[in-house]
C-alpha cells in the first residue's frame, strides 16, 4: 500500500477516540473504537445496520456516556459536567436521521433557537442570522414555514442551518438522507458537499456510498462495534482488505 | 301542564348575579388548576424522590374521592381543625382547584412524556440546558397535544362550580335553587339554568376543539 497522507495530519487531530467502548446492559454496542478525526476532514462511517455508528455520534457530543475508553475533542478530554458539555456541544452539530425539527416553530425559529435561547442573542439579530443560514441552504422563501409545510429534504437542510447557527467546529451527520424520498436526498447531498469544500471538519454516518466516494478524505468501516478497517475512499472502495467490508459493499450493490 | 316564566323575568337580575359568579368561579379555577397542576406535574416528573411520592399519594386521593367531598371538607373541617375559615367563594375555588390540579398534573405528564427522545437530543444537540428544553421545546408541544384532554378538563371544572352551592356560593345554581323555593316554579327555573350552563359550557368546548385542529400540527414531531 502506497504511503497516504491524510489531510491535515501535521495538526493535532480534532477528535480522538481512544479504545472507546459503550454498553447497553449485557450488549456492547462500541467495542474499544480507536479513531481520529483530523481539522477539515470529511470522514464517512459505514457499515451495517446496528454496528454502532449512530452510538458512536451520541458518544462524540455525550448524548450517551461511554463505559471505557476517552474522547478528546480540541485536545481535551470531553467534560464530566453537564454546564461544561453544554459549552462543548455548541462546537460540534449535529444532524439526525429523522430531522427533529421542533415543530412549533418556524424554520426561521428553529435556526434561531440556539442563538436567542443558548447565546441570548437578541431576536433582530438571531433572524438575521438564521435567515442567511437558510439562504445558505437554499431555503430564502421557506423561513415563515412550519415544519408540517416543509419536504423532508427541506426539513433536513433547515436542520443542518440550525446546527450550522452555532459555528460548530465539527458537523456529525447520523444517515442525513435515510429518512428521505429518493428525489430529495440530492439536495441534501449538495449542501453537505458545499459545507465540506468549505472545509466544514464532518463526521458522517451514511449508506450513501457514491457521497462516500467522492466527498469523504477517510471512510471508516463499522462492524459489531469494532472498526473493521478505514482507509481512504479508494482504499475501501477498489481495494477492502478486510474479507467483511467487500460483502457489505456488494450488499449495497457497490461494485466499484 | 301550564308554565309560568314569569318569575325569570322579575329576578333576571338575581340570576345573572349567580351566572356572573358562575363564570368567575369557572374562570379563577381553571387558571389556578393549569398553574398548580403543572407544578405537580413537574414536581412528579423531575422533583426528588420523596416529592415524586407525597404528589402521587395527592393525584391519588382526588382521584379517589367525589370533588363534592372535597370542598365541604375545606369549607367545614379546615376551619375546626386549623382555626382559619374560609369565606364561601374561596374555599370554593381552593377545593374545585386542588381536585381538578390533580387531573390537569396527569394530562400535562402523559403530554410530556409522550414527546420523543428525538426531540430533548435536537435541544441538547445546540447545547440547551434541561430546563430551556422543557420550557422551550416540551412544554409547548406537550400544550398542543393536550388540547382536547384539556378541553374536557375546562368543561368538569365549570360543571363543577355547581357543588359550591352547598356551602352557599351565590352562584348559578344557588341563586336558582332560592328562586325556585320562593316561586315555586322549579321546573321553568331549573330548565332556563340547564340551558344557561349548556349556552356556557358548549361553546367552550367546540372552540377548543376547533383551535386544536388548527394547531395540532405544532405538537406533532
Ligand atoms: N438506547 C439503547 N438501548 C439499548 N440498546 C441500544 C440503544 N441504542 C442502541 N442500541 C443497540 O446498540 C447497537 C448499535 O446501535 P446503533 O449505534 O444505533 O447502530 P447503527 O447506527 O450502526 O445502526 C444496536 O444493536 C442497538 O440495538
Ligand atoms: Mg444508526
Amino acid at each position: 500500500m502506497t504511503a497516504f497522507t491524510r489531510k491535515n495530519a501535521d495538526k493535532p487531530p480534532m477528535l480522538i477516540y481512544d479504545k472507546v467502548r459503550k454498553k447497553y446492559g449485557n450488549f456492547t454496542a462500541l467495542d474499544g473504537v480507536s479513531l481520529n478525526v483530523n481539522a477539515g476532514e470529511v470522514v464517512c462511517l459505514i457499515g451495517p445496520s446496528g454496528s454502532g455508528k449512530s452510538t458512536l455520534l451520541r458518544c462524540t457530543n455525550a448524548l450517551e456516556t461511554l463505559d471505557g475508553g476517552e474522547i478528546s475533542f480540541e485536545s481535551r478530554p470531553l467534560p464530566k459536567t453537564e454546564p461544561e458539555m453544554r459549552k462543548v456541544r455548541q462546537r460540534m452539530g449535529m444532524v439526525f436521521q429523522s430531522f427533529e425539527l421542533f415543530p412549533h416553530k418556524t424554520a426561521l425559529e428553529n435556526v434561531a433557537m440556539g442563538l436567542t435561547t443558548v447565546r441570548k442573542m437578541g431576536a433582530e439579530e438571531a433572524h438575521k442570522r438564521a435567515t442567511a443560514l437558510l439562504t445558505k441552504v437554499g431555503l430564502a422563501d421557506k423561513t415563515a414555514n412550519y415544519p408540517a409545510n416543509l419536504s423532508g429534504g427541506q426539513q433536513q437542510r433547515v436542520a443542518i442551518a440550525r446546527a450550522l447557527a452555532m459555528e460548530p467546529h465539527v458537523m456529525l451527520f447520523d444517515e442525513p438522507t435515510s429518512a428521505l424520498d429518493p428525489e430529495t436526498v440530492g439536495e441534501v447531498l449538495s449542501v453537505m458537499r458545499t459545507l465540506a469544500d468549505e472545509g466544514m471538519t464532518m463526521v458522517v454516518v451514511t449508506h450513501e456510498m457514491s457521497f462516500a466516494r467522492r466527498v469523504a478524505n477517510w471512510v471508516v468501516v463499522f462492524e459489531r462495534g469494532q472498526l473493521l478497517e478505514e482507509g481512504p475512499p479508494q482504499q475501501i472502495f477498489e481495494a477492502p482488505t478486510a474479507e467483511r467490508t467487500r460483502e457489505f459493499l456488494s450488499h449495497l450493490g457497490w461494485n466499484g | 301542564m301550564d308554565f309560568d316564566f314569569s318569575p325569570l323575568l322579575g329576578s333576571w337580575r338575581f340570576l345573572a348575579a349567580g351566572l356572573w359568579l358562575t363564570v368567575l368561579l369557572s374562570i379563577t379555577a381553571v387558571i389556578a388548576s393549569f398553574v398548580f397542576g403543572l407544578a405537580v406535574a413537574l414536581g412528579r416528573l423531575y422533583g426528588p424522590a420523596w416529592l415524586k411520592a407525597v404528589l402521587v399519594f395527592y393525584i391519588d386521593s382526588m382521584r379517589a374521592i367525589p370533588v363534592f367531598v372535597v370542598l365541604v371538607w375545606i369549607y367545614f373541617a379546615v376551619p375546626i381543625i386549623s382555626g382559619y375559615t374560609f369565606a364561601p367563594f374561596w374555599a370554593a375555588l381552593t377545593g374545585i382547584t386542588i381536585h381538578v390540579a390533580a387531573y390537569v398534573a396527569e394530562v400535562i405528564r402523559a403530554g410530556l412524556t409522550s414527546i420523543r427522545k428525538g426531540q430533548i437530543q435536537a435541544g441538547l444537540a445546540i447545547g440547551m440546558s434541561n430546563s430551556q428544553i422543557l420550557r422551550h421545546i416540551l412544554l409547548p408541544q406537550a400544550i398542543v397535544r393536550m388540547l382536547p384532554a384539556f378541553g374536557s378538563i375546562i368543561s368538569v371544572t365549570i360543571k363543577d362550580t355547581a357543588i359550591a352551592a352547598v356551602i352557599a356560593v351565590p352562584e348559578l345554581m344557588r341563586q336558582a335553587e332560592t328562586l325556585a323555593g320562593q316561586s315555586y316554579r322549579p321546573i321553568e327555573i331549573f330548565t332556563t339554568v340547564m340551558v344557561i350552563y349548556f349556552l356556557i359550557i358548549f361553546p367552550v368546548t367546540r372552540l377548543v376543539d376547533r383551535f386544536y385542529t388548527r394547531v395540532a400540527h405544532l405538537g406533532r414531531s
